[in-house]
């Protein structure tokens, strides 16, 4: 606010298309925060051919805003509030399950769904089949890793191509991300854990052994999503967990990888100390997402 | 509410009461920015009836969205939606094919006329008398001009102004390091200290 406010002339010359850009750019500037000079140019120009199309155009404006208003008129002042709170559209709100179904269709969409059904099925075939002894020592080390796979493959630019729309809309960001993690959780759980059931291995953890480690790193990919985006944060927790599992039991020396594995399985995931560890790791990961909900909204920047 | 507003009303009153679903207080709004929203859009489109659908289409998105308007100055909020509508009709022009001409290689002759300025105006402009800004901005070609005014006065990111003026982002960092060097050049021809006096 300078208190310098467009002279008749600079207006007059600006309305009807005569005046040189650098003014013209000036004026442009100044008339996006003085409401007066704003409303002295807008006169000016209706005052020009441009009238009729302004008239024109206001008729459609008001036309397309009347209708919407007195439908949903404002009862009182709450739903004054609430209304200017939540500018929805003012069509018809669309049906509950297509909207569903587009919040969570890329959560299963693509390479990931077929990966979890080849993990699967690979290890009930090593199992029955090769008679492999270590199948479920492997599908315990792997399962944790496929729900924090699921959620890096479900949100993003890279993920979903209707992204874009996707962020624009009020539902993005955390809450989004959360929905698509738990379509991932809802296909891989049942999934990963019946295929260990099934699965002989004596010297192993039990078949949901894995189910607390999974959700924890899930949710530590998620909380970590915050800072580095989800895709390198996915990268990390579940490539630090495989690390951490395989390394040790294939650096083996005398070769007896199954039993290794399993032997470090029990380390990691046996026993109920472990498991309250990881549930503690859990709760942790989750107020963290919780405490930072609002970065999620700008996770596009990574 | 409703009726006759007072005409100092104050916008973000006003755009509260949009938010609220009052189409009085639509029509104020209107009738107090549409008018340079639509004068500043023709400097920058040739084409008459995209210059009404952007209008259009910036005032039905207030409608929908002035509950998401942060207190922050309304003419420029108003501009920012209204620059964005204009891209997004360029866009969809381009994909429908009805931009006959692009500015893309009227760049070599240096004398193309501007799309976005009848070139009615560039001969008014030939006759008048201005500061050395002016002077300076009228040595640089059209081109030039116009990626100088999309990204410093409109505000438009490198992407933004691509889309907007239709030749590629390259282009864009091209053309707008060398309006400041056209610019440099010629203001320090004009005086030895470009800083000189009010344009």
């Amino acid at each position: 606010m300078t208190g310098w406010h467009a002279p008749e002339t600079l207006i007059a010359r600006y309305a009807d298309g005569s005046l040189p850009d650098a003014d013209a750019w000036s004026l442009e500037k100044h008339l996006e925060s003085c409401t007066s000079c704003a409303g002295r140019v807008s006169g000016a120009v209706r005052a020009t051919s441009a009238g009729t199309v302004l008239a024109d155009v206001r008729d459609a404006v008001l036309a397309a805003a009347a209708p919407a208003p007195a439908e949903a008129a404002p009862q009182d002042l709450r739903d004054a509030v609430l209304a200017a709170a939540t500018p929805a559209p003012p069509e018809a709100p669309p049906l509950r399950t297509p909207r569903l179904l587009w919040a969570a269709a890329p959560a299963v969409r693509g390479a990931w769904l077929p990966a979890v059904l080849l993990v699967v099925l690979s290890a009930v075939l090593l199992a029955h089949v090769a008679g492999f002894s270590g199948a479920r020592p492997l599908l315990l080390a792997v399962a944790p890793v496929v729900p924090v796979a699921g959620v890096a493959l479900s949100y993003g630019r890279h993920a979903d191509p209707l992204h874009e729309l996707a962020a624009s809309t009020p539902s993005a960001g955390l809450r989004l991300v959360l929905t698509r993690t738990a379509v991932v959780l809802a296909v891989s759980l049942p999934l990963l854990t019946l295929a260990g059931l099934v699965l002989p291995s004596p010297g192993a953890p039990g078949a949901v052994a894995w189910l607390l480690p999974g959700l924890t790193l899930t949710l530590a990919a998620l909380a970590l999503g915050g800072w580095l985006g989800l895709r390198t944060a996915t990268a990390v927790t579940g490539g630090g967990w495989l690390c951490a599992v395989l390394a040790p039991a294939l650096a083996s020396p005398d070769g007896a990888v199954a039993r290794h594995l399993s032997d470090q399985l029990s380390a990691y995931v046996g026993g109920a100390a472990t498991q309250g560890g990881w549930a503690a790791a859990a709760a942790l990961c989750a107020l963290l997402v919780a405490a930072r909900r609002t970065a999620y909204d700008r996770l596009e920047r990574f | 509410m409703g009726g006759q507003r007072e005409k100092d009303e104050g916008d973000a009153a006003l755009l509260r009461a949009v938010a609220a679903g009052d189409p009085a207080a639509m029509g104020t709004l209107y009738d107090r920015h549409a008018g340079w929203l639509h004068a500043r859009l023709t400097r920058r489109c040739a084409d008459p009836e995209v210059v009404r659908e952007v209008l259009q289409d910036t005032f039905v998105t207030v409608w929908r969205s002035a509950g998401a308007h942060r207190g922050e100055e309304a003419g420029g909020w108003l501009w920012t939606i209204a620059a964005r509508r204009l891209i997004d009709a360029r866009r969809a022009q381009e994909r429908s094919g009805r931009l006959e001409t692009t500015p893309i290689d009227t760049t070599r002759t240096g004398t193309g006329t501007t799309p976005s300025a009848p070139s009615a105006e560039e001969r008014v402009l030939a006759g008048l008398e201005y500061g050395d800004v002016g002077t300076a901005l009228d040595r640089i070609s059209p081109e030039l001009r116009e990626v100088l005014r999309a990204t410093v006065v409109d505000g438009l990111t490198t992407r933004e102004t691509a889309r907007l003026l239709g030749i590629p982002e390259g282009t864009v960092k091209t053309r707008a390091r060398r309006a400041r060097a056209e610019l440099r050049a010629a203001l320090a021809q004009l005086a030895p200290s470009p800083m000189g006096g009010p344009a």
